[in-house]
């Protein structure tokens, strides 16, 4: 796993309060029961913070799943 | 019992129990091969789920809950995902008369608490996925006897139980103890503007409207393919997501996945729905894709949307007549009423934007004197008590359960008024509590899990209009001196109240303020901050606090 996706894991465990929580790239909101569309805008903010980047909304709307999410941030960072 | 339900329950008279009409009726009048639900799972895996299954794997629910020393009206509560165990469960709950308590699974700590202490749950069915949730809390809750984890192959210790491990020993026979109507059955938990949430208690006889509304209102004929997609975590999910249909011996979806309007569409089609009951908010989050996306689907099937749980602008009418070639029928209830109140139905003439007119129930508009108010002139929305879902009492809360029916009439807590023709329009609540996305949530809780930050010294919080969840959270907040608002800051009070409260109480806009403002007895004027929000005038403020 690269250190994007280890950040990553670390972001989720934070934001969903769950120090168990592992992803991959085809980790969906389904996988994952707190995240829903509210937890979504602290996931963002959060990847935001952390990575120390920003998002447009129209990137945000088109995350399907965590590896639509690390490539966006591979790209910014 | 009137005759008018004669033809809905034959046995009526000596029978109430909403788990045998839901199951072991089901059987006798053989339609136990007959699929109960057909549940789709987030990966799209399909389950079909007869009346016969239900019946034995909730059957082996009712004999595991006895052999663990649960007895009729003792609380028993679930908190997991949308599931067919959650189903199990909770009828085999129903079925010893024992009262059942569906917690939203996107609750965090302390609604957990809230909810489970106040109710003094005794046995909580889970996953292990939450468990740590409730592990947490566990020593504030000396009720709570035992934990059943569904996902858990073995016992983990005594009080921690495997769902499986009890299952194989339980029996699937079970005969159903004679419940009369009076019986409590369900438990709901609803947010006020001040206090902890309130539980609101219910009872068999409930299934009489329930069953009444699901086939007058929402239309609903043997041989229909219906799907709720309220989540059993709220009243809707149960009155109408396992009390209504199966007890009707109908079959219905249950799709246990996020909202994605593909997947949705997939669903209206391929499962041939006939009627769709669902909510603005979803309705509206529908409308921000491409119209061709719906017209791309054979919705031939489909005879009747209804929608519930906020009010029902209009354009969401005008858009689904003009993309999908269908009316939405708008439906008006409260967790209190255990059913449908105020509605449109077909047949009826849509007025956009109108709750729609009562259903057997008398229904009026009084001043703050108890006066009944004439036509189109605002007031509180009061309905006549008697109806057969009727709550019957706020868990600990009698003062305040006699307190809603102190005019004689039931106080909905709404502001509505009615014109010349029987319709009747919402224009708001009387209180402070928010109503997002069709889920109701008190600012006292959201106040008081602000205020454990040690950032944050004042909070007062609001329900502000918004376009696609009808009402939004916002907080005012006075910072801490020392401490500057920062997109960290604003992170770390959002995940507190995500996690400690649920993602729905989270606020979506913060305002930071010098002092939030009071009362000269120290109650937040939220009033006050309403005005400010939106501009309006701030009226009378001579309570304000120097």
């Amino acid at each position: 796993m690269d250190e994007i996706y280890e950040k990553l894991t670390d972001i989720f465990r934070e934001v969903f309060d769950d120090p168990e929580i592992t992803i991959n790239p085809e980790t969906t909101a389904d996988d994952i029961e707190e995240w829903d569309s509210m937890s979504h805008i602290n996931l963002i903010l959060m990847v935001e913070l952390k990575f120390d980047i920003e998002f447009k909304q129209s990137e945000v709307m088109r995350f399907e799943n965590v590896g639509d999410l690390a490539e966006a941030v591979r790209s910014k960072v | 019992m009137k005759s008018e339900y004669k033809s809905i329950f034959e046995r009526v008279d000596d029978q109430f129990n909403i788990a045998y009409f839901c199951t072991s009726y089901q059987c006798e009048i053989g339609n136990g091969d007959r699929v109960a639900v057909r549940w789709i799972f987030p990966d799209l895996r399909v389950q079909n789920i007869t009346f016969q299954q239900f019946e034995d794997a909730s059957n082996q629910c009712a004999n595991m809950l006895l052999a663990l020393g649960i007895s009729e009206g003792d609380p028993v509560f679930t908190f997991l995902p949308r599931s067919p165990e959650l189903f199990y469960f909770s009828l085999g709950i129903l079925k010893i008369k024992a009262i059942a308590g569906i917690l939203f699974s996107n609750f965090g700590e302390e609604a957990l608490l809230d909810r489970l202490g106040d109710s003094r749950a005794r046995i909580l069915l889970t996953t292990k996925g939450f468990l740590r949730k409730v592990k947490a809390i566990w020593n504030d809750l000396p009720a709570l006897q035992k934990v059943i984890v569904v996902d858990l192959d073995e016992h983990e210790s005594e009080a921690i139980l495997s769902f499986r491990a009890l299952m194989k020993d339980a029996s699937d026979e079970f005969d159903i103890p004679k419940t009369e109507p009076e019986t409590p059955s369900v438990i709901h938990y609803t947010s006020g503007s001040t206090g902890k949430p309130k539980g609101v208690l219910h009872i068999h006889k409930s299934i009489l409207r329930q069953v009444d509304t699901f086939r007058n209102i929402l239309s609903v004929e043997d041989g229909d393919v219906f799907w709720c997609t309220a989540d059993p975590g709220w009243v809707t999910g149960v009155s109408y997501g396992i009390v209504a249909p199966m007890s009707q011996g109908i079959t219905q979806i249950q799709y246990s996945g996020g909202l994605k309007a593909y997947v949705w569409f997939d669903i209206l089609e391929n499962e041939k729905v006939n009627v769709w009951y669902t909510a603005p908010t979803a309705l509206r989050m529908l409308m921000l894709e491409d119209d061709e996306l719906f017209q791309s689907y054979d919705l031939g099937k489909l005879k009747h949307i209804f929608s519930v749980g906020e009010p029902l602008n209009p354009s969401v009418i005008d858009w689904s007549r003009r993309v999908l070639n269908k009316d939405v029928y708008d439906t008006w209830f409260q967790t209190e009423t255990g059913a449908i109140m105020i509605a449109n139905k077909p047949g009826m003439e849509i007025r956009p934007g109108s709750m729609g007119k009562p259903y057997r129930v008398k229904a009026v508009i009084l001043n703050e004197n108890g006066e009944i108010q004439p036509d189109r002139r605002q007031g509180r929305l009061c309905l006549e008590p008697g109806w057969h879902s009727m709550f019957i009492n706020y868990l600990n809360k009698v003062d305040v359960y006699k307190k809603k029916f102190a005019s004689g009439y039931y106080d909905t807590g709404d502001i509505a008024y009615k014109d010349e023709s029987g319709y009747f329009w919402f224009f708001g609540r009387g209180d402070d509590v928010i109503n997002t996305s069709g889920h109701l949530v008190g600012p006292f809780e959201i106040e008081s899990a602000l205020l454990e930050i040690a950032e944050v010294i004042e909070a007062g919080v609001i329900g502000a209009p918004d376009e696609m969840l009808y009402e939004k959270v916002v907080a005012y907040i006075r910072l801490n001196p020392d401490i500057t608002w920062s997109k960290a800051v604003e992170l770390k009070l959002r995940l507190h109240v995500s996690n400690k409260l649920s993602s729905l109480a989270t606020p979506q806009e913060f305002l930071i303020v010098d002092s939030v403002p009071k009362n000269k007895s120290g109650k937040i004027m939220r009033r006050l901050l309403k005005a400010w929000y939106t501009g309006e005038d701030v009226g009378d403020i001579s309570t304000l606090e120097e």
